[in-house]
């Protein structure tokens, strides 16, 4: 809208000088005005075409080059406009008119510096396509020497002196250089390059047009106010000629290559589409089947397909992915690959020898040259890919080689996808075992039964996740209660399945307030029907009354009891005869079985453990020990009860060694009686 | 770590275990005591001189077989447990189930006797 106001302006003033130079009557308006509406023309121009080419950006080349095309065939339309509108006054008086000449030349003049400069922007679009930061400052520098190129009209208005050719011949010299920044022309396609050839050669031929036009202009009229022997018009002919013949014979001696580098973007396309990983939702096949696409389209293959080789043994081979060539012709050249050259040797299972990839040529009366590529996954040979042409020899190094990198691509590819399918599984596993977790803590009592007479304290930690020690406390009334110890055979999952089925075992039995070694006789007769063959359970069952201090035992094959007597001052072992549970599973079992009774006195101490924590082993493979036990307990034995199970645990930890992962599970129930 | 060494003497078999008996190889104890009643064979011994450490695991293969062997008759004997194995045997009970004797010749003595 400005270039337009500027225009008129322009044309305004200019036709008044040249009416008032008609009519001898100088210095109405000075040139001076003249010069400065035609620079703000040109800048108003610049701007508006730089926004308009701005918001194009991400157009294809086409379209600037049509653009820059279609600018000078409007542009030369209207001048041939022009010549037609003369054509037709004739030899009349108005012909002659020199304000109706000087009008005209400005639109002509308009029109050229609409298309020089919308082209030059066309280019600089060009230009500055993969731009560096070199490319970017010289373009830069370009525009500052434009800017003062349409100033230099104001220093001298003399033209063609030693300054104004010396500018020009910079113009010309610093725009062939830019103009040898062309990378844009090797992304064209074969169609989009004859195009832009096209395109190219409109451009030129409307810029020479126009050129001489205005030259002719310029010497046909005597009284006219020169506007195009200005050093920025003529810097950007010059400038858009030479791009549109650098760009135009470029394009043209690029035509033959072009296959090539559509090639090769391709297979950079198909790469990229290889190595992405496969997504969630898609398969092998999938990333077979673009392998498979991807080589073929590589080395122009005739026809091709896949032998995926079976993952078990009693199962086929299945053929996958037959592209182009029929099941007879497949099976024909099967025959002829046992037959002949490289692939006999491998076909037959006689070579070993694992290469990469099998080259060479059969006599078939179609297919002459063979590849046989393998897709291996994790070592393991996953298929063979077949790939066949008509000629002769026509797998070449730079073919094989591609096609190589697209095969352990795909592996690559296929292997990420197995082990983040194997990964998934393995956390969902983890998730169970979590859960397993929580379940088995949870059978764990959070409190232990007591009364005022005793203070009772425990605690339990797993080797694995989950574990099989197991203890618990009953009250049958305010001074009697229930407590059992165990251990199941074995660590980890099963040991943890069988630990649940005693915890029920014991709620049913506990009920019955059976004598100890009746409830263990009747555990074993229940658990004997329950556990594996090789599994058994040991466990010590206690039934302790406040009232009259006593408390009777049975140990079933379970780790004896230590207890502190006040009395003696000393600490023992308490050890009756015992038999595990499930290991005799007939009615035999309570004759391996023992009662044991004692009256405790205030200040004894009973502790109940597991020999995870007797059998402890630091990293010497020394045992912890019962020994060890015994005199732990005389250190702590005045301590409370939490206090001795806390020393006890430290002492078992340090033992082992903070490093060290326990290999059993330990548990420990420490009662202190007082009253 | 465990190492199971076979050999057949005049009538009868015997297995020396070395190292230690835990779950992870208590499998390789089933394995070879399972082989030796496919075999028929009617007395076995177990030299435990080497064997430094049972688990509950370990203890549990002897205890799965206890009602084969008393099915088919066969005698089978532990010999040359040190303490704190034989311990382990004490305390489960199994001593009282099992034949387990000090030395090689007593256990030969137990097996010309039965």
């Amino acid at each position: 809208m400005l270039a337009v106001l500027s225009w008129l302006a322009l044309l305004l003033v200019n036709l008044i000088r040249v009416f008032g130079e008609n009519n001898q009557m100088e210095g109405l308006i000075s040139k001076e005005i003249t010069w400065i509406l035609e620079i703000l023309f040109f800048i108003w121009l610049y701007i508006f075409f730089n926004d308009a080419i701005k918001k194009n950006q991400n157009r294809n080349f086409i379209f600037f080059i049509w653009r820059a095309a279609s600018t000078g065939l409007m542009a030369t339309g209207t001048s041939f406009l022009i010549i037609f509108f003369y054509y037709l006054l004739g030899d009349s008086r108005l012909s002659e008119d020199p304000l109706l000449k000087n009008f005209f030349y400005h639109v002509n003049f308009a029109i050229v510096s609409i298309f020089l400069i919308s082209t030059t922007l066309s280019w600089k679009h060009l230009i500055l396509y993969q731009k560096n930061k070199a490319i970017v400052q010289q373009w830069q520098a370009y525009e500052v020497i434009l800017l003062i190129s349409m100033f230099f009209i104001l220093i001298s208005q003399e033209s063609f002196n030693y300054g104004f050719m010396f500018g020009l011949i910079f113009l010309i010299i610093y725009g062939a250089i830019l103009s040898i920044n062309l990378k844009w022309i090797p992304y064209l396609t074969f169609r989009e390059k004859w195009k832009s050839i096209l395109f190219l050669v409109i451009i030129i031929v409307c810029t020479v047009y126009l050129f001489f036009r205005l030259v002719s202009y310029t010497q046909q009229n005597i009284h006219f106010v020169n506007l195009s022997e200005n050093l920025f018009l003529l810097g950007l002919f010059v400038f858009v000629l030479l791009y549109a013949v650098f760009s135009s014979l470029v394009t043209l001696f690029n035509l033959p290559t072009s296959s090539v580098f559509e090639q090769k973007l391709t297979e950079a396309i198909s790469f990229q589409k290889l190595s992405q990983s496969i997504k969630p939702g898609e398969n092998e096949e999938q990333v077979l089947d673009i392998l498979m696409d991807s080589c073929m389209s590589a080395a122009y293959v005739d026809a091709g397909w896949l032998e995926l080789y079976p993952s078990e043994p009693e199962q086929t081979s299945k053929i996958q992915l037959q592209k182009f060539i029929s099941n007879g012709e497949r099976q024909e050249v099967m025959a002829l690959l046992k037959k002949v050259g490289p692939f006999a040797a491998y076909f037959n299972g006689q070579s070993n020898a694992r290469t990469e990839h099998l080259y060479g040529q059969i006599p078939h009366e179609i297919y002459k040259s063979v590849l046989v590529l393998h897709v291996s996954v994790n070592k393991k040979i996953l298929g063979d890919i077949f790939l066949l042409k008509e000629v002769k020899d026509s797998f070449n190094k730079e073919m094989i080689n591609i096609i190589s990198t697209f095969a352990s691509q795909t592996s690559i590819s296929i292997e990420n996808h197995r082990l983040l399918n194997e990964a998934i599984k393995n956390e969902r596993y983890r998730e169970e075992l979590e859960i397993a977790q929580r379940v088995q803590r949870s059978l764990l009592p959070s409190e232990l039964h007591h009364n005022d007479c005793f203070e009772i304290d425990g605690f339990s930690a797993a080797a694995d996740e989950v574990g099989g020690d197991y203890y618990e406390t009953y009250r049958f009334d305010k001074d009697y209660f229930a407590l059992i110890i165990g251990d199941v055979s074995g660590k980890g999952t099963s040991a943890a399945f069988n630990m649940s089925q005693m915890k029920g075992v014991f709620h049913s039995l506990v009920q019955l307030n059976l004598p100890p070694k009746d409830f263990l006789s009747k555990a074993n007769n229940a658990l004997s029907r329950c556990l594996e063959k090789n599994n058994f359970i040991t466990t010590t069952y206690y039934t302790i009354n406040t009232l009259t201090k006593e408390i009777h035992f049975a140990r079933a094959g379970h780790c004896p009891t230590l207890y502190y007597s006040k009395e003696k001052d000393i600490s023992q072992f308490l050890s009756i005869k015992g038999m595990g549970l499930g290991i005799v599973r007939n009615n035999g079992y309570e004759n391996y079985l023992e009662e044991g009774y004692l009256k405790y006195q205030p200040g004894d101490v009973m502790v109940m453990y597991t020999d995870g924590i007797a059998e402890a082993k630091n990293k010497d493979n020394q045992e912890f020990g019962y020994d060890k036990l015994r005199q732990l307990l005389d250190r702590f034995k005045s301590f409370q009860a939490l206090e001795i199970k806390s020393k006890i645990v430290e002492e078992v930890y340090d033992f082992v060694g903070r490093e060290t992962l326990p290999d059993d599970d330990y548990s420990i129930l420490v009662i202190k009686f007082k009253a | 770590m465990l190492t199971i060494n076979k050999t057949a003497e005049e009538g009868y078999l015997i297995i020396s275990l070395e190292g230690e008996v835990d779950a992870s190889n208590s499998v390789e104890l089933d394995e070879v005591i399972q082989e030796a009643l496919n075999e028929d064979i009617k007395k076995i011994l177990v030299n435990g001189h080497e064997l430094q450490y049972i688990s509950s695991a370990g203890l549990g293969v002897f205890m799965s077989y206890l009602e084969d062997f008393k099915e088919n008759n066969i005698l089978f004997i532990i010999y040359g447990l040190n303490e704190k194995v034989m311990n382990v045997f004490h305390i489960l009970g199994l001593d009282q189930l099992m034949t387990i004797k000090d030395t090689k010749e007593e256990a030969e003595k137990s097996l010309h006797e039965a």
